[in-house]
């Protein structure tokens, strides 16, 4: 009690103390700092937001992907679920698909076929779900003066009314799901990993969107989502009707074609959703002249280590230290003279004496 | 430090007053108030360009083969009807040497180099089947056989997965596996694969928008990894502009 009067009797000279001054200097700290805080709300007046969108407590509290327990994931499935139907009005078919054992995945482009048409490109996009208002595409094809590996002179705007043109060859770069990936070294929060069969994938939900993947990655393969992803509007379609109608792809994965949130990193993940149930990726089913091989490379027979063994392949930016999964090659004349058996490392060597 | 809190409750607290806080504190708080009204009144937000997404048709994404190829009972359309060979090749010898002008088949147009004779893939008794160099007839489905009689080191890639479209799955083993067969992609009379129109470049923030046909040009001679070119070059275009417009001659020549 007597504690509390000389409280009382402490807080009797301090309002004593609030001169007409010192009420206007508090006075203004705090208005200026609730005007602040009003302001901070402000992306709340977004026109495009839907309150939907400001997400959950259990999509807050969701677990890392790795920590996850089977139960964890399936809510987080049906929270997936349900998000996509409420934003995009069609219910996708989401699950997690695990890597198989005994599979790595490789990929090798050949580039005297490749013709630079770049249905690779928007097949990737239609699978993937990419935003097609601002676009993202996983894959940028390079056309370059024949003769020259020059990236630096390369150009992904190319416009022709016909391609290959005669002078030039085409060089698709995406994803090379490295071995030594910089961009996974560089996540701060670890939302980015290589998975077993050599895909590296992002957690969309633990990224925090700081970008440093992307500076990282020497191959130019993450975007960031600057909005959710976004398809054509009805009145798009209706003024350019050749606008893919069917635009959202419902065969989804959690680690990879899964529609993205605003503010975090996405990337080409070899399509895993179709990959890891034995499909072939979408840019290589799509491509017109058989350039794209994708394979197992522990699978001695398959096609991919066949490739690797009797074709003349390389890696882009070797000197990086990166050690791709994603190999180049060309069909050169003289590894076609030889003897009948390329697979034969004597048959080989005789060639090359 | 409890011992110096019980001993020496604190009855103020004498943080230094210089003799300006209240100016700094009122600074302050015009200065959030600025903030505030720019974050609310300015332009605080970064609004995304809206773009024109590409046009894409279903059918640019087809990924079914080129070409649909022949089955082993082949069929012909011939004005209009679809006829089996034999039915009329039983009936009509063909002649030994195919003339100039035929006089059937005119939608072929043979242009395979050197291989410019019928018989030389066909069978000349059994028009349903091929021909490996006259010894041996193989149906159409066993297309790529004949094929590799001239061009062995492409069948032996294609053998091995390493020429041609695959399509399905990637395990060769697998079921849903499949390789495309030669004349898939490529027409047996006239084998070379051509160009086609490329879909729409990219218009994309990490790569940059299309620029008109000068750009393009100029862009392949710089790096294109870098947009402040674009910008650069944008602002020249603009600079171009008002020269012309303020009737300048000096900077119109220096646009020119």
């Amino acid at each position: 009690m007597t504690q509390h009067s000389a409280d009382n009797t402490d807080a009797g000279p301090h309002h004593a103390k609030m001169t007409r001054r010192s009420f206007l200097r508090r006075g203004g700290v705090a208005v200026g700092g609730a005007a602040a805080l009003v302001a901070s709300l402000k992306p709340l007046m977004d026109p495009e937001l839907d309150p939907g969108d400001l997400g959950s407590i259990q999509r807050f509290l969701q677990k890392h992907y790795k920590e996850m327990s089977t139960e964890d994931m399936d809510a987080a499935l049906a929270r997936i679920r349900n998000d996509v139907e409420r934003r995009y009005g069609l219910r996708p078919d989401i699950r997690d698909i695990k890597p198989m054992d005994g599979v790595e995945f490789v990929f090798a482009l050949n580039l005297s076929r490749c013709i630079g048409c770049r249905k690779c490109v928007h097949a990737c996009v239609a699978e993937n779900n990419q935003s097609r208002d601002p676009e993202i595409q996983y894959i940028r094809v390079l056309e370059m003066p024949k003769g020259t590996i020059d990236i630096e002179r390369a150009s992904h705007h190319y416009d022709r009314p016909k391609v290959p043109s005669e002078d030039h060859f085409y060089m698709p770069v995406q994803c090379h799901q490295c071995t030594r990936p910089p961009c996974v070294k560089v996540c701060p929060v670890e939302a980015t990993w290589q998975e077993p069969d050599g895909i590296t994938v992002i957690d969309y939900d633990w990224c925090i969107g700081c970008r440093y993947c992307e500076a990282a990655c020497p191959y130019w393969a993450r975007r960031f989502n600057f909005t959710p992803p976004r398809f054509a509007s009805d009145e798009q379609i209706a003024q350019n009707p050749d606008i893919v109608k069917e635009q959202l792809n419902p065969d989804m994965s959690y680690l990879s074609n899964r529609p993205r949130e605003k503010g975090v990193m996405e990337k080409c993940t070899f399509c895993l959703h179709r990959t890891r149930e034995g499909k072939m990726p979408a840019c290589l089913e799509v491509c017109p002249v058989g350039a794209r091989k994708f394979g197992n490379v522990l699978n001695p027979d398959s096609d991919i280590s066949r490739i690797l063994r009797n074709k003349r392949v390389f890696v882009l930016k070797e000197e990086a230290g990166t050690l791709p999964r994603f190999f180049y090659y060309f069909d050169e004349r003289r590894s076609r003279s030889g003897s009948d058996e390329l697979d034969a490392p004597a048959a080989q060597s005789g060639e090359d004496a | 430090m409890d011992g110096m809190m019980t001993s020496e409750p604190i009855p103020h607290r004498t943080f230094p007053s210089p003799a300006g806080s209240g100016v700094v504190e009122i600074v302050i708080a015009v200065c959030l108030l600025i903030l505030a009204g720019w974050f609310v009144w300015g332009r605080g937000a970064v609004t995304l360009p809206r773009v024109e997404p590409a046009a894409v048709s279903l059918a640019d994404l087809d990924t079914r083969p080129l070409r649909i190829i022949q089955t082993d009972e082949p069929v012909v359309t011939i004005a209009g009807f679809e006829r089996r060979c034999m039915e009329c090749h039983r009936l009509f010898e063909s002649p030994k040497k195919p003339p100039q002008r035929l006089t059937q088949h005119q939608d072929i147009l043979l242009d395979h180099g050197l291989n410019d004779r019928c018989f030389n893939c066909h069978d000349r008794e059994n028009r349903d089947m091929l021909t490996l160099r006259g010894e041996e007839a193989v149906p159409y489905s066993e297309v790529a056989r004949l094929c590799s009689m001239c061009h062995g080191p492409t069948y032996r890639d294609w053998e091995r997965g390493m020429h041609g479209r695959t399509s399905g799955g990637w395990d060769p083993g697998g079921a849903a596996y499949r390789r495309l067969r030669c004349s898939e992609c490529h027409d047996p009379h006239a084998p070379a694969v051509h160009g086609m129109k490329p879909l729409p470049g990219p218009n994309t923030l990490r790569m940059g928008h299309p620029v008109d046909r000068e750009h393009i040009a100029a862009a392949e001679q710089i790096d294109p990894l870098r947009k402040w070119q674009h910008v650069l070059e944008e602002r020249r275009a603009d600079d171009e502009d008002h020269g012309s417009r303020s009737d300048d001659p000096g900077a119109a020549e220096q646009g020119e």
